[in-house]
């Protein structure tokens, strides 16, 4: 007759006590994972309800500025404002190089360059 | 006691489980379907994708239409609650009626529109009157940040987003797209989760050949002439003689796309290829050069005009200068009706009209625009015994700025009929090129001798002695063509002694053309001839434009004299 001693009857009740515990949490864990998720969907949700408020406001931004930036706004803002003109390519800076010392001879007409 | 209490606990914990399993197999079995399909309605929301119209741009990138996200006024008629003040002040706001506001709401059913795409700030101040039953939805509104700039050409859509005009419904398959739906979950508070779907789809962007800065140049000047002639409507276009890319397209009066609903239909019309009018002595380049490439005439052929006039079919017409004898060059130079009439009758009526046909007068271009009409010219065969002579000088002919203006780049690029064309590629939301515009093999209508020939005598007409000595630029030599037309009177249906078309054709630099410009001034006040009222036009369009498109200067400018050092 084999005898069965104390000592593995302690480690069957842990076993189970164990099992049972891993069971309970895994539960618990399920649980806790899923409403994980729901909360991260919850602020994925209001996330993309921000994005699209800020890409709203990008937009307008955006159509603000390109309509400041037109050439027709910026052109007569800098010439009623500021006296700019517009770039003429005559009106050019002509410079005699045929000098080889300085001061070089600099004319807005090259007809003044020539030598008399 | 104990043991008959403990019976009676047992027997109802038992029951009372027996009661619950019951509960749980008529919903989790006998009604799994109904209830789990009842719960999907209550948990699901469901959205419609944003569908957002593609952009239009420049050549080089620059927004000409866009999109921005507006909110709409909405109603739900059964939860709204009526209060005269708040409705009041509502009215004040959006700036409508309060009767007309009541009249929106008071309809059947549960939604209403109250007013479409608010500006932010009227929004925000409506949601301050916090009126029950009163929401909004957000909307995708176009914009147009240039305003009235090329909106001939750009075009404009409706409240719902629907094309209209111009490259918005030529191009519309292309600028819209699909949409779809999305499913939402949410709670019992009406809270969502994320579906993680894209909530908004894009078309494609379509890029043009316009270029910003050349159309302001364009529609600049053309104010300017519009006020200083007091002209009832002007247009203007300048091309690629090459390419056929417009570069910059331009008519008054304008509108401002953003308020298409306030633009009349007179406003709206693209004048530069929807009206057709009679070209006058634009038109005498075609029979030059059918003369030139029938060898009818040399350069040298002479042509007595001392006469003043010359009888046509019983009619006699004029010159409005006297002259002696002319050279063929002189002829075109001078703008003789006599001595293109005489050209003309030298030619024949049949090869009149082939080489109008050859230039396409009477069809269409086949501009990406819509609306555009063919003018017309008369078969040979129908021609009155007048029309040699009226036809000869521009009359009995109907042609639309754009057909004329290719029949001169067609002397400018060597003889080749291109053509014209708005938009240079379409580019998809994700940014791969879904089409770029090719141009065809396009046909050689003249020889290239006969168009170097014909650009030298167009040189002439802007020299000393011609009649577009103001179309001169400084620094290029310009080669064109004055046009001064009468109009015809519809009471009378006689040509009117008081309105005129005056008209200026060219390109520049005469002899490596980068521009082909045509500026057309309808019913000036005060001068009529086109050397007069549309040539300075033409002279300050290209002036500016060479210098912003950085065209060297020719003349006589020598490189190892002078350089440029700055602007």
């Amino acid at each position: 007759m084999i005898r069965m001693g104390n000592h593995e009857s302690v480690w069957v009740s842990i076993s189970k006590f164990f099992l049972i515990f891993l069971l309970i949490m895994c539960v618990f864990c399920l649980v806790y994972v899923r409403s994980s998720v729901v909360s991260l969907e919850y602020g994925l949700g209001e996330l993309q309800s921000i994005k699209a408020e800020r890409l709203k406001e990008q937009k307008m931004l955006l159509a603000e500025k390109t309509s400041l930036l037109s050439f027709g706004k910026l052109e007569s803002a800098l010439k009623e404002k500021d006296g700019f003109t517009m770039p003429d390519r005559i009106k050019v800076i002509h410079v005699d190089e045929r000098r080889h010392h300085m001061p070089y001879r600099v004319s807005l007409q090259r007809g003044h360059l020539a030598e008399p | 006691m104990n043991k008959k209490r403990a019976i009676i606990l047992h027997t109802v914990i038992v029951f009372s489980f027996f009661l619950v399993f019951l509960r749980l197999a008529d919903l989790m079995i006998l009604n799994h379907e109904r209830l789990s399909e009842k719960a999907e309605r209550q948990q699901m929301k469901v959205e419609d994708i944003q569908v957002r119209r593609g952009m239009i741009v420049d050549r080089r990138g620059r927004d000409l239409a866009l999109n921005l996200e507006l909110e709409s006024l909405y109603c739900d008629p059964k939860l709204f609650e009526f209060d005269k003040r708040k409705i009041t002040k509502l009215a004040a706001v959006i700036s409508k009626e309060p009767g007309t506001i009541l009249s929106k709401i008071q309809t059947e059913g549960r939604f209403s529109w109250v007013e479409r795409k608010l500006d932010p700030v009227k929004a925000k101040r409506v949601k301050e009157l916090n009126i029950k039953g009163l929401g909004f939805l957000t909307e995708a509104k176009r914009f147009y940040p240039k305003e009235e700039l090329a909106s001939h050409v750009i075009g404009a859509v409706g409240i719902d987003n629907q094309s209209l005009e111009g490259i918005e419904m030529t191009y519309d398959r292309f600028l819209k797209t699909a949409g779809g739906k999305v499913f939402f979950r949410r709670d019992a508070s009406g809270k969502t989760l994320s579906s993680g779907a894209n909530m908004e789809v894009t078309g494609s962007n379509v890029v043009l050949t316009i270029d910003e800065v050349l159309q302001r140049i364009v529609e600049k000047e053309l104010d300017l002439a519009m006020s200083k002639w007091s002209a009832r409507s002007a247009s203007a276009i300048m091309m690629d003689p090459f390419t056929g890319e417009i570069l910059a397209l331009a008519n008054r009066p304008a509108y401002n796309p953003n308020e298409i609903g306030k633009a009349s239909n007179y406003e709206k019309r693209n004048r530069a290829i929807t009206d057709c009018y009679e070209p006058g002595s634009t038109f005498k380049t075609i029979i030059g050069v059918a003369a030139l490439e029938e060898k009818i005439v040399r350069t040298d052929s002479l042509f007595d005009v001392s006469k003043g006039s010359i009888e046509v079919g019983g009619k006699t017409i004029r010159d409005v200068h006297k002259n002696e004898i002319l050279t063929f060059k002189e002829v075109i130079q001078k703008s003789s009706n006599v001595g293109t009439i005489m050209m003309g009758m030298k030619l024949g009526k049949e090869k009149i009209y082939k080489y109008a046909k050859l230039f396409g007068i009477g069809e269409k271009t086949g501009i990406d625009l819509p609306g555009e009409v063919s003018g017309w010219i008369l078969p040979s065969e129908k021609w009155s015994g007048t029309s040699i002579g009226a036809i000869s000088i521009g009359q009995e002919v109907a042609v639309t700025p754009l057909q004329m203006l290719r029949v001169y780049s067609a002397i400018a690029n060597g003889g080749f009929l291109v053509r014209p064309h708005v938009v240079s590629g379409i580019i998809s939301s994700k940014g791969s090129m879904v089409f770029s515009f090719k141009q065809k093999d396009s046909t050689q209508v003249i020889s290239s001798r006969t168009a170097e020939i014909f650009k030298e005598i167009l040189k002439s007409v802007v020299e000393e002695g011609g009649t577009g000595v103001s179309a001169a630029v400084d620094g290029n030599w310009v080669a064109g063509k004055t046009g001064t037309a009468q109009l015809v009177n519809p009471e009378t249906k006689r040509y009117s002694k008081e309105k005129y078309v005056s008209s200026f054709i060219g390109f520049v630099p005469a002899d490596d053309p980068k521009l082909a410009i045509i500026v057309v001034i309808y019913e000036p006040k005060g001068q009529i001839y086109g050397g007069i009222v549309a040539a300075p036009v033409f002279r300050e369009i290209a002036r500016q434009t060479l210098s912003y498109l950085d065209v060297p200067i020719e003349d006589d400018f020598k490189p190892e004299q002078a350089f440029l050092v700055s602007r």
